[in-house]
């Protein structure tokens, strides 16, 4: 039986990282969805009801990342959707983009964090995680 | 030891004058006399160092007692003493009532009339002594008003807030920037006014009723501390304001702990500056990662194959890297220009330069680019469209930064000008300026966004100008420039319709 495509939706007003993420992930076999402004991309993923979603941090505001994500964490429809935040920026008004606790990753409502540019391996690998955790809860429900 | 005291000796009768004189220049004391009271008031009047006056009730003319009353009214510590032949209680009451010290009846030996002498003497030294004294202490008492009085005035100007609190933990003192920082802190918060508010409230007020719990635990561990005087500093936030408090004890002069003296300095505008700067350096290495990641990643795909890529497809990310990194190139050049000028250290030199050639060099290097995008790119200057040998319009400003500014307008409005649109340049002297004018019909700027696109990194970010590259550093330059040379930059927009920047620098005059 041919499995469905899991479907992503990538999040970043660079267009390079869209194009380069999108490349990664459609060679997986992934569908991709490419958005450059997060309203636009809230809208579009409840027809798409994405299995996973990443976004940058750093778009029209300096958190936009964490706002979207938290959007979507609060959604009726999208709330299991797994969120992975990509920044360029390292660490950013005394934040600490790799999160030492679990207590401090909760509450910055996403499930992954990565640096760009994202280490191909390692990002490939979570997001397969975060992809399957997230088909097992479902098939539990 | 009387060599310094002068004495005047007042009698018609010259034998007992002569005598007395003799009496007293034997006794060391400098006399002088006169015959009459008319010349002995003259004299005291134009001398008037006579420390003691001998003079005799009985004078012809102006009588002893008359003299008396008028010396007495010249110099009031003179020592008088009367002589008289008819010694009564009458004339003694009334020689003293006019002022005289006291009186020797004739016949006297010389012995008595130098103790008398000697007894005014020293009564009238007693008297001007505890007379300069008592100047000297109201003089000092004055002095000690006068600086508490500074001391106060002081504390009360000065620019940090000062509150004192006693032992009872009661503010004894406050100057009037304290009361303002809890004011203001009251203004802010008017739920809060009911409480005791040291602002307004009458000293003596307990520490407890200051508005911030952190100055109050701050003084009271000033207060706990038994080591030697402590001095503790921290930031403190009262209301919207952020202040620097300085706790320490009051010591009286055994070290024993009289009170805890606080003062809050304003850091309020140092603390927005540091934000500031630690948001600028957030930004700039945002911008910084963003292109190297970008070119660091497709160089990875290509070197590790990750994912299948024909040629063409590699030739595209290859020169993606490439753009981005040229990119990231020009932007630290620009940050290097920004600091240079925000530190001083961007030399302009100007001079009188034909602005018309400066804008012909910008519009040349953005030909290239405005043919690619088959945008009608054109200069005009007053007397007509593009002529090579338009009129010389000389404005006073530094060639090479002019390039800069007008460089980056003509590039702004060429690249968020879609296909088949248009850029034009006019120049036109108007009054003391020269007004360099460019237009496009490009996506134009939103009213929201008119003031926010001459700062650090901002870029306009909307569905048609998304795929534009850019630093965002450009228009904060080009204003800063303009700055320099005393000249400014205004752009009138309509969304959707195009933009005009108009760029003044002053003309030679």
């Amino acid at each position: 039986m041919q499995r469905k495509r899991e479907c992503i939706v990538l999040i970043d007003d660079d267009r390079d990282f869209l194009e380069m993420n999108r490349r990664l992930l459609e060679e997986k076999g992934y569908s991709v969805s490419c958005f450059d402004d997060s309203d636009e991309a809230m809208r579009a993923m409840h027809c798409i009801k994405p299995d996973l979603v990443v976004t940058d941090l750093m778009m029209a505001g300096l958190d936009s990342g964490f706002k979207l994500s938290q959007k979507i964490k609060q959604d009726p429809m999208l709330g299991d959707v797994p969120v992975i935040i990509v920044t360029a920026a390292s660490s950013l008004q005394g934040f600490s983009f790799n999160p030492h606790s679990q207590g401090e990753f909760e509450s910055l409502n996403a499930d992954a964090y990565f640096d760009k540019p994202v280490s191909t391996h390692i990002f490939l690998k979570r997001v397969r995680e975060l992809i399957d955790k997230k088909g097992e809860a479902g098939r539990e429900r | 030891m009387n060599d310094d005291t002068q004495v005047l000796v007042v009698d018609d009768d010259t034998g007992i004058r002569e005598g007395c004189c003799r009496v007293l220049r034997k006794a060391g004391y400098e006399v002088h006399s006169a015959g009459d009271g008319k010349s002995a008031d003259d004299l005291f009047v134009r001398n008037k160092n006579f420390a003691a006056a001998v003079i005799d009730l009985q004078l012809p003319g102006m009588d002893g007692i008359e003299l008396t009353r008028r010396m007495h009214a010249v110099d009031p510590d003179c020592v008088l003493l009367m002589m008289t032949a008819f010694a009564s209680i009458e004339t003694a009451v009334q020689a003293i009532k006019q002022g005289a010290y006291g009186y020797i009846s004739k016949p006297f030996t010389p012995d008595e009339l130098l103790l008398q002498l000697t007894n005014g003497l020293k009564k009238r030294e007693l008297t001007l002594e505890s007379r300069s004294l008592k100047k000297e202490r109201e003089k000092s008492l004055l002095e000690i008003a006068q600086e508490r009085s500074r001391c106060s005035t002081i504390i009360k100007c000065m620019a940090d807030g000062v509150i004192v609190a006693n032992t009872d933990r009661k503010i004894v003192l406050r100057n009037a920037a304290a009361s303002r920082i809890f004011e203001m802190y009251r203004a802010d918060h008017p739920q809060e006014a009911s409480c005791t508010e040291p602002g307004s409230v009458p000293l003596p007020c307990p520490v407890s009723a200051l508005p911030c719990a952190e100055l109050i635990g701050l003084i009271e561990s000033v207060f706990k501390t038994e080591e030697e005087p402590v001095i503790i500093s921290k930031e403190v936030v009262v209301g919207e304001g952020t202040y620097m408090v300085n706790v320490s004890p009051v010591t009286e002069g055994d070290g024993t702990k009289c009170g805890v003296v606080a003062v809050l300095r304003d850091i309020t505008a140092r603390k927005k500056l540091e934000t500031a700067k630690s948001m600028f350096v957030s930004m700039v290495s945002h911008e910084i990662q963003s292109p190297l990641a970008v070119a660091e990643g497709y160089l990875n795909i290509i070197l590790n194959d990750t994912v299948a890529a024909d040629e063409a497809q590699q030739r595209e990310m290859i020169n993606r890297s490439y753009l981005r990194v040229r990119a990231l190139r020009e932007m630290v050049s620009e940050l290097m220009n920004l600091s240079a000028i925000d530190t001083g250290n961007f030399v302009i030199k100007r001079s009188f330069i034909n602005i018309n050639e400066v804008v012909r060099c910008a519009v040349e290097c953005m030909h290239e680019k405005a043919k690619d995008g088959k945008i009608d790119l054109f200069f005009e200057s007053t007397n007509g469209r593009g002529s090579e040998n338009g009129p010389v319009v000389r404005v006073f400003a530094d060639k090479n930064a002019m390039f800069i500014v007008l460089k980056n307008i003509i590039e702004n409005a060429v690249k968020y000008t879609p296909t088949g649109g248009s850029v034009r340049i006019a120049v036109e002297e108007n009054g003391l300026y020269a007004r360099i004018r460019v237009r496009d019909s490009g996506y134009g700027i939103k009213p929201d966004e008119k003031c926010k696109i001459f700062d650090e990194f901002y870029r306009s970010k909307g569905k048609l100008t998304a795929g534009i590259p850019g630093t965002g550093l450009g228009l904060c330059l080009v204003k800063k420039l303009l700055e320099l040379q005393e000249g400014s930059v205004s752009v009138e927009s309509v969304y959707g319709k195009g933009s005009e920047f108009t760029v003044c620098v002053p003309i030679e005059r």
